[in-house]
């Protein structure tokens, strides 16, 4: 790392990632859906009318071919298919369905789920369309429930993010909110390596080895300068990654703190990292202060990860994806196309973060110097003036 | 100067309160076109910090700097 410091590659390639990662993460829409679908019996007709309103749809584009079905929420079968449709435009659409003699089954509810096909938007699902009882189906009707496979349906061409429900345009903070605890983690990581590196050089000159010296400080405290960098740049981060999951939580969750365990877990780890500060600035003596934060730091870690993750994941509930028994970002939630930007969100955010860790040690490092110059000037003096009262 | 930055940041957010009023706006700013501002808020936090961070750089180097003169 030591060596990369003065190199402006990374720094470039950091920022082209987040570059691509904000263009990208921002301009390429979601899937078509349709977020509202409000529903009415025409009675004597026995129809069920889906009124849609569609989310990035283009209805009127595809007017004719649209197809739409009713099915079962698990496997899709057994189904209804649309019997008309009318589109007003491109959002709006009302579609008509026969409701077949009976529901299959011994539940009294169901909640069916649409499925919407055509060949400008592709096929997309609304799961709980509609919730329907028993005694809503009467056996007046001669439509049955069909239990054939559906098939033909059209596959979007477009690059899209998946469109969820409550989560929507929110999706793309997954490359600023998530993306941020893992560059975080990989920052504190790194500290933690190089907390290792100054007990290990401690050891080598207690037993009284030559620690060798670059640029003019010994590795020793260079390791403990960029173990203090490295902390202070990941700390912001993780400070960040707070607050932004407040605002988020606010509009998905609905309370900027909700008492979850990752959010109370996560504020723990962010307080034992802070508490490395006001460690080292009680520590005068440079020796003392290195060794005790070094140990501090490697100790941070070890609660980090099982603060971070193991206990959310062993807890009862979680709002948090992959914590408490909620399923965690599978692949409809984090597909393909959010992969191609989630991962340089990752590196990018990373990279941008190591630069303003290195500037920051380099500040430190020049501090350093300073102070040992001004030390070994000013001891002499001291000497002398203490020699001049002695006299 | 103060006086003017104060005025500018008034004037803002009384647009804003007046923006939110109009009819054409929906009741809830952050949520309407699929809470797209609520990402836009992400991203102005994480902007807001990482110009913190820029600032404390810049002081530690004034400090640096008055004392190495």
């Amino acid at each position: 790392m030591d060596g990369l410091i003065r190199k402006s590659w990374w720094k470039w390639l950091g920022v082209a990632l987040l570059v691509y990662v904000f263009v990208a993460g921002m301009l390429i829409p979601l899937k078509p859906n349709v977020p509202l679908v409000s529903h009415a019996f025409d009675r004597p007709n026995n129809k069920l009318i889906l009124d849609l309103t569609g989310y990035n749809t283009q209805f009127t584009q595809q007017a004719e071919e649209t197809r739409a079905w009713l099915c079962f929420p698990d496997s899709l079968r057994p189904h209804i298919s649309s019997r008309s449709i009318s589109v007003t435009d491109d959002q709006q659409a009302r579609l008509t369905f026969d409701l077949p003699a009976s529901l299959p089954g011994d539940e009294d509810f169901v909640s069916l789920s649409l499925i919407v096909d055509g060949s400008v938007d592709g096929a997309y699902i609304r799961p709980d369309a509609v919730r329907l009882a028993r005694v809503d189906f009467e056996d007046v009707s001669d439509n049955q429930w069909n239990y054939d496979k559906i098939t033909g349906l059209n596959e979007l061409s477009r690059m899209t993010f998946p469109a969820r429900r409550i989560i929507e345009e929110t999706i793309r903070n997954t490359y600023f909110h998530v993306a941020l605890w893992l560059a975080m983690v990989i920052l504190f990581t790194a500290a933690m390596v190089y907390a290792v590196r100054y007990l290990q050089f401690q050891k080598r000159s207690e037993s009284g080895a030559v620690i060798p010296v670059k640029n003019g400080l010994d590795l020793r405290k260079r390791a403990d300068l960029w173990s203090l960098a490295l902390t202070e740049a990941g700390l912001l981060l993780g400070v960040l990654g707070l607050l932004t999951g407040f605002l988020w939580a606010k509009y998905t969750w609905g309370s900027y703190w909700s008492g979850d365990i990752k959010q109370y877990t996560t504020m723990v780890a962010l307080l034992i990292y802070s508490a490395y500060f006001v460690l080292r600035s009680s520590f005068k003596e440079p020796e003392q202060r290195g060794r005790t934060s070094a140990a501090y730091n490697i100790f941070a870690f070890v609660l980090l990860i099982p603060l971070i993750y193991i206990l959310p994941r062993l807890s009862e509930n979680s709002l948090h994806p992959g914590n408490g028994g909620n399923p965690a970002f599978g692949s409809q939630d984090l597909d393909g196309t959010m992969r191609m930007v989630f991962y340089p969100a990752v590196l990018g955010w990373t990279l941008l973060a190591c630069w303003m860790a290195s500037l920051r040690f380099r500040l430190s490092q020049m501090q350093t110097k300073i102070d040992e110059k001004w030390e070994e000037e000013e001891w002499p003096v001291a000497e002398e003036a203490k020699s001049n009262v002695i006299s | 100067m103060p006086r003017l930055i104060l005025t500018t940041i008034i004037f803002f957010i009384c647009k804003l309160a007046y923006a939110q009023q109009s009819p054409d706006v929906p009741a809830d700013f952050m949520r309407s076109l699929g809470k797209i501002y609520v990402v836009v808020g992400v991203i102005v936090i994480i902007f807001l910090g990482l110009v913190f961070y820029l600032w404390r750089l810049d002081r530690r180097l004034t400090k640096l700097e008055d004392q190495n003169h």
